[in-house]
């Protein structure tokens, strides 16, 4: 087992009633769009709001395809609206 | 020590005029957006700023520089509020020193625009009635593809005039 914590941003975070969220994601699991496929699963009422979604490590964009972050935590960001 | 382009505490603009230095600029410009007390139709009472802050102050430092490079201008800084405003209440500033007017008019306006659009900063707006809600934003996902659309970068918020 893999574990994965999400970090929950903005309307993300409402939605989920936390800031974040951690799963144990299957061997098999081996990049960022996968675990999102397992977040979406696990909890319905975010998987509309994840296509849209940035997925960040540290301060650095990754993308669906890329391998899960060494440290297993990945930040979801809705659209951005700042100023 | 690079200076800061997120803060929690309320934004003052002097610090970052530096009308003493660039003895080679000519021209300032600047953008302050405030809080603004409608959104919509609706009557927004207060706000609240929440960021992802190392990517937030990457993007915003990124921002400074493009803008600096791409306009060749000397001076670009951005300073982007968090937390709890209220109305009036200065939520970003940017200041451009240039040669002339011209390029720094442009260059503010497009780092104002680059930061709205890409820094990840979330409005969440209290209304009257009681109600809150995120103001609807730009995606900032890069790898949308296959049969979707190219990222929606509708640009429907604004705090501020």
């Amino acid at each position: 087992m893999i574990p994965i914590t999400f970090e929950l941003y903005a309307n993300l975070e409402r939605l989920a009633g936390t800031r974040e969220y951690g799963m144990n994601a299957p061997t098999g699991v081996h990049t960022v769009g996968e675990a999102l496929a397992l977040l979406a699963a696990a909890r319905p009422e975010l998987a509309g709001s994840l296509e849209r979604c940035a997925c960040v490590s540290g301060d650095t964009i990754v993308r669906r395809a890329d391998p899960l972050p060494a440290d297993g935590r990945i930040a979801l960001l809705p659209p951005v609206a700042g100023g | 020590m690079a200076h800061a382009v997120l803060s929690h505490e309320p934004l003052t603009i002097e610090p970052l005029l530096e009308l003493d230095r660039h003895p080679e600029c000519g021209g300032l410009a600047m953008f302050v957006g405030t809080v603004r007390d409608h959104h919509e139709g609706r009557h927004v009472l207060h706000l609240a700023y929440t960021a992802h802050e190392p990517l937030a102050a990457r993007v915003i430092r990124d921002v400074e520089e493009d803008t600096r490079r791409r306009f060749n201008v000397p001076y670009v800084r951005i300073v982007h509020r968090l937390g709890d405003l209220a109305i009036g209440d200065i939520a970003i500033a940017c200041v451009v020193r240039a040669p002339h007017r011209a390029e720094a008019f442009e260059a503010c306006r497009h780092a104002v625009d680059a930061v709205k659009h890409t820094a990840p900063i979330w409005k969440e707006e209290f209304y009257a009635d009681g109600t809150s809600a995120f103001v609807e934003g730009c995606c900032i996902r890069d790898d949308l593809d296959g049969p979707e659309p190219t990222p929606h970068r509708h640009h429907s918020h604004a705090s501020h005039g």
